[in-house]
């Protein structure tokens, strides 16, 4: 599409401008009203069309709302149907006037024909004013009980529009339960499908009030209703089959013999014309196997032919939705597509996101085998017309070389990108020359020779010009005329406007003096004075730095700015693996196409129903050991970190003094903790005690001296919480599925907690210090997600939490699920005190 | 779950909002989307998913016309683009074709299609066949009727009997007097060639496109000689799975009228019908450009609508090109377009001429791809070829015929 350079709405010039014609209108639609004339519908369907169209255009004509309510007594389906769409768009400004359609609806409603009784019911619906709603029980109850399925189809999703104008009367006319009836025994599955989406919506915004509501939403995804539709999932149309196939990846099968029927079933659905169907099954697959590794494995490779199919078939919109889930797997299981790489190749024609996310396809899946052809594919892009394009496949070639041990063939590629004389070129290809270095010095002799050869005045780009600098720099040594082209960057210091490049200036000229002082030194004495003159402070820092180090001794500057460098082995990656790991738990969701996980960008209020399971999200073992041995961790990651080995333990001391300090309690002291929590709810409960700053002193002092003083009478909950619980992510997960929401609600955070707040981990030792465990963490400010655990002290009861806290608001909304219900109430008093002591103490 | 949706017309005016859920999207998002889109610029297409400040919109674009959906809910994002794209398709269908003065001039009939396509964000029924016992097209033949009748309504008086039925596709037994099937093989290459002719990759899309006129309650069988060389396939729901499973022959009870029975993939073919030869040979400020387009592979069939394209790269002050056959056209946006049709039989047709270079640059950096396109018709290139087509209880007069047609694809060739 080439969308027009003007976004004016220049009006069409037979377009009316509004109120001179919407009053014509209102005298023609009066005088037709009333009469019996033959030929009058037409006239009136003339006029309804115009009406419609302003509409349309957005001119208001809600003035016109009692004339059209006078003509809508008419027997033509045309007539009715526009009148239906007019009435359904003002009804919610004209609440008073919307009773006078009522009882044209409601006639309509018991019309012979079921075509007109499910149009009338549909738009009785769709009023949306709630002072009406009694009107709406009547002719949805009968609607319900239609012979006609068309009739009950539209019936079943006005139930659902009731509950959203008043829940009550929904609830209270017993809808629910005859919406359940027909799920599971109409014969229309059309039917069923509009039950079933309905009822999972009423019941999961139900659920937080009602023990019932959360019990009907936990039998959805029991295992004979999952079967109920599974064997019928061929009769239901496309989209609702999308839907059941949604519901489908929230069950848990009991055991793998399950898992592998299920999958036996839906395999004919990986080959449906739809690909909502197909991306629905893939993910079905993905979600049953997570257990099981091998056939996981088997699934990648057996979902990956008609997701490639999918890719090339569709229009270039669907072809993008299906590449983004594709990019997805393939960065997950790269080797599995190792063999499929021509399909990543890039098509002139496709617009440039599509052509990004090959691109990195491409990179990931380069192996020892195909990497020689994918190289030379990515060069051909770099010749490309489109620039973006070219800059990122010259990155890709880096990043192949990066992480390739065959590099013979890369390195002659990317010296070429060098010769080839176009600017962006050079710059992308010095970047990348530079990181090759510093990962394999060895081929310095090679890449010097061509370097050398670029005249600096040919980089404009700071992060190529920095690039160059930093080799001459390094390797002032080796290259002839090293000092004199630094030399010079500096008498231009002035016009060299990034920072950046300044910085890399100052440390390379440093290290060209140590190799070759003589020829250095006036250059370096002048690109110290302008660095000390420079009204960047980062820059003017360093240059001071530098020259006092060196006034100090020259050998000891040497030390600290050139010292032998240690080869790079692997660079960071940008984006972390639990956030991968969430995104491919979002399978078949925009989480796919942002590459964040929804936490990250969707409000909570506008989640979807039944999002329960998502959000748990798969918790990776890694990260849960991450949060047992903490200590172990960083030590693994000090290894990569060039400290000197007193630092190394001075950090390790520091370390296991924090790591003491988070676990303050052992078993024997678990009785001291349990009456220190329930000073803490008295405390922090209005209700029981006032929130006194002695008070919490008091406790502060408690937990100094670890005396056992609790004044009983303050403190109704008696839950003790076990210290040392232990919960694997996996029973975690599955209870997490089972479980009903016991509580949900808002907890205030105080401010100092939320200002301290700024990572996760804050928290997680402040409420691992109350017993309350996290299993898994996440987000960035001012938006966390926690799920915590705790046990019953000398019990096996869980309590699991989700709690998601915008420091902004200082608010936090947490849900608590709990193995036995009875306690879900302490445990909340508990957890909140908990929570809002977070940055007080 | 879809909350609304808009159609926009080509240069970003609202023709059509339809709401579906109680949260109504307010029509200040058309303005912000729009303005989204031509900040993008016209070389660069806009994503299908957008996430605007407050909503989430897919977008589809068909023939000039936007179709705008919007979300504020996580939901599957093929659900939205699917749907979208069958809501173009429906349209298209009923409208005889999509832009924005018949949208405008039907808008009724669009409104009404919407209605029963999707209800409360939540797509129902988009199958075209049954759309159409619900709500009559606009054709000329209802038009004519209604002047004739004096029943000027749309609305077929009955509901479709299929919305009870366990075929969802397939309308209740209608009648024909010449039952009549027809089957299209519809064949495009996708490829790309490096210059030195190389075939970097060959692929086929195909489509097994079917045309069914048949009374009652047709039970069809269709085999292939040579099911094995598909690489990957996909079925109307009508195709039963099992058939398929053992002895890869498609089996089903098809929709009335025309509908994709079946869509595969076949890949790494070994050769291309055409070669093309581009030469690009540049110093002092000009680059000397030679073409040369011939048969590689005789199909055994014609080879026509020959055309090539290519971008010329924007360094490029003026062109001069020239063929020895059909004729060459340079376009506003700096396309070159020539048009060959047929290969002659005597000489190879060849495009050459000079190129002439910004006054700064010696030499040509960038290097144009071309686009090759081609059809040509009796021919499955993939080699795929129907066996036979059985109907059970076959009506006394039956008419089967069969087609093939293959055209290019992304048919590429480098330089």
């Amino acid at each position: 599409m080439a969308p027009p350079a003007q976004s004016q709405r220049s009006p069409s010039p037979s377009q009316p401008s509004g109120k001179s014609e919407v009053s014509d209108l209102k005298l023609q639609l009066r005088q037709l009203a009333g009469s019996r004339a033959p030929g009058v519908d037409d006239s009136k369907r003339e006029l309804f069309k115009k009406v419609i169209s302003y509409m349309t255009i957005g001119i208001d004509v809600s003035s016109l709302f009692g004339e059209m309510v006078m003509c809508s007594a008419t027997s033509d389906i045309v007539l009715k149907k526009m009148c239906y769409l007019y009435v359904g768009n003002y009804a919610k400004v004209n609440p008073d006037l919307a009773l006078l359609t009522i009882n044209f609806l409601q006639r309509d409603c018991r019309d012979e024909d079921p075509m007109i009784r499910g149009l009338a019911l549909r738009s009785l619906c769709s009023l949306r004013v709630a002072n009406l709603v009694e009107y709406l029980v009547g002719p949805l109850g009968s609607g319900l009980k239609d012979s006609n399925s068309y009739v009950r189809m539209v019936a079943v999703m006005g139930v659902l529009k009731l509950y959203h104008i008043s829940a009550s009367t929904c609830i209270d006319a017993d809808f629910p339960s005859i919406l359940k009836h027909l799920m599971l025994h109409d014969s229309d599955t059309q039917v069923v499908a509009n039950c079933l989406s309905a009822l999972q919506e009423i019941w999961s915004a139900e659920a937080s009030t009602s023990e019932e509501a959360s019990r009907e939403r936990e039998a959805l995804i029991s295992k004979p209703f999952i079967y109920y539709l599974l064997n019928r999932i061929k009769e239901f149309c496309e989209w609702a089959q999308c839907l059941v196939l949604e519901l489908v990846t929230k069950y848990v099968p009991s055991d793998s013999s399950e898992i592998f029927d299920i999958m036996n079933l839906l395999e004919d659905r990986l080959q449906h014309a739809n690909g909502a169907v197909v991306l629905a099954t893939i993910r079905v697959f993905l979600q049953l196997t997570l257990s099981m590794t091998d056939v996981h494995q088997q699934v990648y490779e057996r979902i990956k032919a008609p997701l490639l199919t999918l890719v090339s078939s569709g229009s270039p919109e669907q072809s993008y939705a299906v590449l983004s889930h594709l990019h997805l797997l393939v960065m997950r299981a790269p080797y599995v597509f190792s063999s499929d790489y021509k399909h990543f190749y890039c098509q002139y024609n496709e617009p440039s996101y599509v052509k990004r996310l090959k691109l990195e396809m491409l990179t990931a899946v380069a192996n020892e085998s195909n990497t020689y052809e994918i190289v030379t594919e990515l060069c051909e892009y770099a010749a490309n017309v489109d620039i973006p394009i070219a800059r990122e496949s010259i990155r890709a070639v880096g990043k192949i070389a990066l992480q390739q041990y065959d590099v013979n063939a890369i390195v002659d590629r990317l010296l070429q990108f060098l010769e080839m004389e176009k600017d962006y070129v050079t710059a992308e290809a010095l970047v990348l020359v530079k990181d090759l270095l510093r990962k394999y010095p060895q081929w310095s002799h090679d890449c010097i020779a061509v370097v050398g050869n670029i005249s600096s005045k040919n980089v404009q780009e700071p992060k190529a010009k920095a690039a160059l600098i930093w080799m001459l720099g390094e390797y002032s040594q080796d290259m002839q005329d090293a000092p004199y082209v630094l030399g010079s960057l500096v008498e231009n210091w002035d016009e060299e406007h990034s920072a950046e490049v300044r910085l890399h200036l100052l440390t390379a000229m440093m290290k060209c003096f140590f190799n070759r002082p003589p020829e250095t030194q006036s250059a370096l004495g002048a690109a110290l004075a302008a660095g000390i003159a420079d009204f960047h402070q980062d820059v003017h820092d360093r240059a001071l730095f530098y020259y006092r180090i060196l006034r100090y001794n020259v050998s000891v500057a040497e030390r600290v700015v050139n010292p032998p460098k240690q080869a790079v082995s692997v660079f960071a990656d940008t984006q972390s693996s639990e956030i991968k790991d969430r995104i491919f738990d979002e399978f078949n969701s925009l989480s796919v196409l942002y590459q964040k996980p929804s936490y990250m960008f969707t409000d909570k209020e506008h989640r979807g129903p039944l999002e329960f399971a998502d959000e748990l999200g798969n918790l990776s073992i890694g990260e849960a050991a991450n949060n047992v041995v903490p200590t172990q961790m960083v030590e693994e990651n000090d290894k990569d970190l060039l400290l000197t080995t007193s630092e190394k333990e001075e950090t390790k001391g520091s370390r296991n003094n924090g790591s003491a300090y988070s676990v303050p309690y052992d078993g024997s002291s678990t009785s001291v903790f349990a009456s220190q929590t329930q000073i803490e709810s008295a405390v922090s409960n209005p209700t029981l005690a006032g929130h006194s700053p002695q008070a919490s002193f008091a406790i502060d002092d408690l937990l100094g001296l670890g005396i056992p003083a609790a004044p009983a009478v303050l403190s109704p909950p008696q839950l003790k919480l076990n210290t040392k619980a232990a919960l694997d992510p996996s029973t975690f997960q599955q209870k997490w599925r089972q479980l009903p929401v016991a509580l949900s609600q808002e907890i205030s955070v105080s401010p100092q907690g939320a200002a301290a707040l700024t990572a996760p981990q804050a928290l997680l030792r402040h409420m691992q210090s109350h017993s309350i465990h996290c299993i898994a963490s996440g987000g960035q400010s001012p938006n966390f997600k926690f799920f915590f655990f705790a046990q019953k002290f000398e019990e096996s009861s869980n309590y699991l939490v989700e709690c998601v806290i915008n420091t902004s608001s200082a608010k936090a909304q947490v849900k608590i699920k709990a193995d036995d219900q009875n306690t879900s109430q302490d445990f909340s008093t508990l957890f909140e005190s908990a929570l809002s002591k977070f940055g007080t103490s | 779950m879809l909350q609304c949706i808009f159609l926009l017309s080509d240069s970003g005016e609202v023709m059509l909002e339809k709401q579906l859920t109680g949260h109504r999207v307010d029509r200040s998002i058309c303005d912000w989307f729009w303005h989204h889109v031509i900040s993008q610029g016209d070389s660069f297409k806009s994503q299908p998913v957008i996430a605007s400040p407050t909503h989430y919109l897919f977008q589809v674009v068909r023939e000039g016309i936007t179709f705008l959906a919007c979300t504020q809910v996580e939901m599957p994002p093929l659900m939205g683009i699917e749907f979208l794209c069958r809501v173009s398709d429906v349209l298209s269908d009923y409208l005889g074709g999509l832009n924005e003065d018949v949208i405008k001039d039907n808008f009724v009939i669009v409104y009404e299609l919407l209605d029963e396509m999707i209800d409360n964000g939540f797509p129902l029924t988009t199958e075209a066949n049954i759309l159409r016992e619900m709500i009559a097209p606009p054709n000329i033949v209802s038009k004519v009727l209604s002047v004739v009748t004096g029943n000027s309504s749309n609305v077929s008086d009955t509901l479709p009997g299929a919305t009870g039925s366990s075929i969802p596709w397939r309308a209740a037994e209608p009648k024909y007097a010449n039952n009549e099937v027809y089957v299209d093989l519809v064949e495009e290459m996708d490829a790309v060639i490096n210059r030195d002719g190389a075939l970097v990759k060959c692929e086929v899309y195909g489509e097994v496109r079917v045309n069914s006129h048949l009374s009652g309650l047709p039970d069809l069988t269709l085999s292939f000689a040579n099911p094995s060389i598909l690489d990957d396939v996909r079925f109307h729901p009508c195709v039963r799975f099992r058939p398929w499973e053992s002895h890869q022959v498609l089996s089903f009870v098809p929709p009335d009228g025309e509908f994709k029975l079946m869509s595969y993939r076949i890949k790494k073919l070994k050769s291309t019908p055409l070669y093309v030869k581009p030469q690009l040979t540049s110093d002092a400020g000009k680059c000397r450009v030679n073409v040369l387009v011939g048969i590689r592979n005789d199909p055994g069939k014609t080879i026509d609508s020959i055309t090539l394209e290519f971008q010329l790269p924007p360094c490029i002050l003026s062109a001069d090109l020239n063929s020895n056959h059909g004729t060459v056209n340079i376009l506003g946006n700096k396309i070159c377009s020539w048009t060959i049709g047929r290969i002659p039989k005597d000489k190879t047709p060849s495009l050459s001429g000079t190129l002439l270079l910004e006054t700064e640059l010696e030499r040509l950096h960038v290097f144009p791809t071309f686009r090759v396109g081609f059809r040509i018709m009796g021919v499955a290139l993939s080699g795929l070829q129907i066996d036979k087509l059985d109907l059970k209880t076959a009506p006394s007069r039956l008419y089967k015929g069969f087609r093939a047609l293959t055209r290019a694809g992304e048919f590429e060739v480098r330089s």
